[in-house]
């Protein structure tokens, strides 16, 4: 019998786990899809949107919305915030005192730009999603973060 | 010199410890998919939106070998399923600190009350000692106290 064998084993507990991952994942309600979505780039920003929005800034987007006075969401842990940051940006170790914080100076659906190290860090878009979760719909994620702003010698601080 | 009796205890140990952390790892991983899977993606190691594929059978798998290593069911397949899985975390939780990827762990907890614990060489010699106790379920002595296959 194959299951007498390592390599059948093998075979046997993969595709066992494979069928009852994905057969599970499929029925039940907190079910993810298959391949992670990227977000989705804005073509324009409108300072002001009627529909509820979560997207990807590129650096142009993200200096123009600054210009604009937009805040700025640090993502990252404090100890990197603390090191040098957009200037201005904000930067909370607890997530309910952003979240009040921000809702009592302009509301969830002022535009809001959310950024962490640089591409490739994941920390912008999760709490993004948290912030989408607490009814904030005006989320843009500014993917090129710290990296690309601070190259692009745009302002900082300390 | 360890006796071919006592390296079927020692062996017993690893895999019902073994077993039970994977379990216990499983369980939150399992009950979070959603945050699991995107903490896959901080690791930035997965091509195509794959750690969601990942986070969906990871887990189950984790499941499956840790109850297979408790019961002594496959127990050959497991132990060589537990080793590569530690290999790969070592790999990937490796390349992510010698990078400096600003990420979340997601080894145990995926949470946000444990969100804050950083990938670190704690971590990596965990695996070691994870992956070192796989080796000695296939090293065992003697095949016994076991479910399946009887020998």
């Amino acid at each position: 019998m194959i299951t007498q064998l390592p390599i059948g084993q093998i075979i046997v507990i993969t595709i066992t786990s494979t069928v009852l991952g994905l057969g599970i994942n499929a029925v039940r309600p907190e079910g993810i899809p298959l391949l992670a979505k990227e977000l989705a780039v804005a073509e324009e920003i409108e300072y002001t949107t009627a529909e509820p929005r979560l997207l990807a800034i590129t650096l142009d987007q993200a200096l123009d919305l600054y210009q604009k006075g937009t805040i700025f969401v640090d993502a990252r842990e404090p100890e990197y915030y603390q090191e040098g940051h957009i200037k201005g940006a904000w930067n909370f170790p607890f997530f309910l005192e952003l979240v009040f914080k921000l809702d009592s100076l302009q509301g969830k659906d002022a535009p809001l730009v959310i950024y962490c190290s640089g591409d490739e860090c994941g920390s912008s878009e999760d709490l993004a999603y948290e912030l989408q979760a607490e009814g904030f719909n005006n989320l843009l994620v500014f993917k090129g973060g710290w990296t690309a702003w601070n190259i692009s010698e745009h302002p900082i601080e300390p | 010199m360890i006796t071919f009796a006592q390296r079927s205890v020692i062996a017993l140990l690893c895999r019902v410890i073994l077993g039970v952390i994977l379990i216990y790892a499983s369980i939150d991983k399992i009950v979070h998919p959603a945050e699991f899977a995107k903490a896959i993606g901080n690791y930035n190691v997965l091509p195509f939106g794959l750690e969601n594929l990942m986070g969906i059978v990871l887990p189950i798998l984790e499941l499956l070998v840790g109850t297979c290593l408790v019961l002594g069911i496959m127990l050959d397949g497991s132990a060589i399923i537990a080793a590569g899985m530690m290999a790969i975390f070592i790999i990937a939780l490796s390349q992510a600190l010698l990078r400096g990827i600003d990420i979340n762990c997601g080894c145990f907890k995926v949470t946000a009350e444990n969100a804050g614990q950083q990938v670190g060489i704690r971590r990596i010699i965990e695996d070691c000692i994870f992956m070192g106790m796989a080796f000695m379920v296939l090293s065992r002595g003697e095949r016994k106290w076991e479910l399946y296959p009887k020998t």
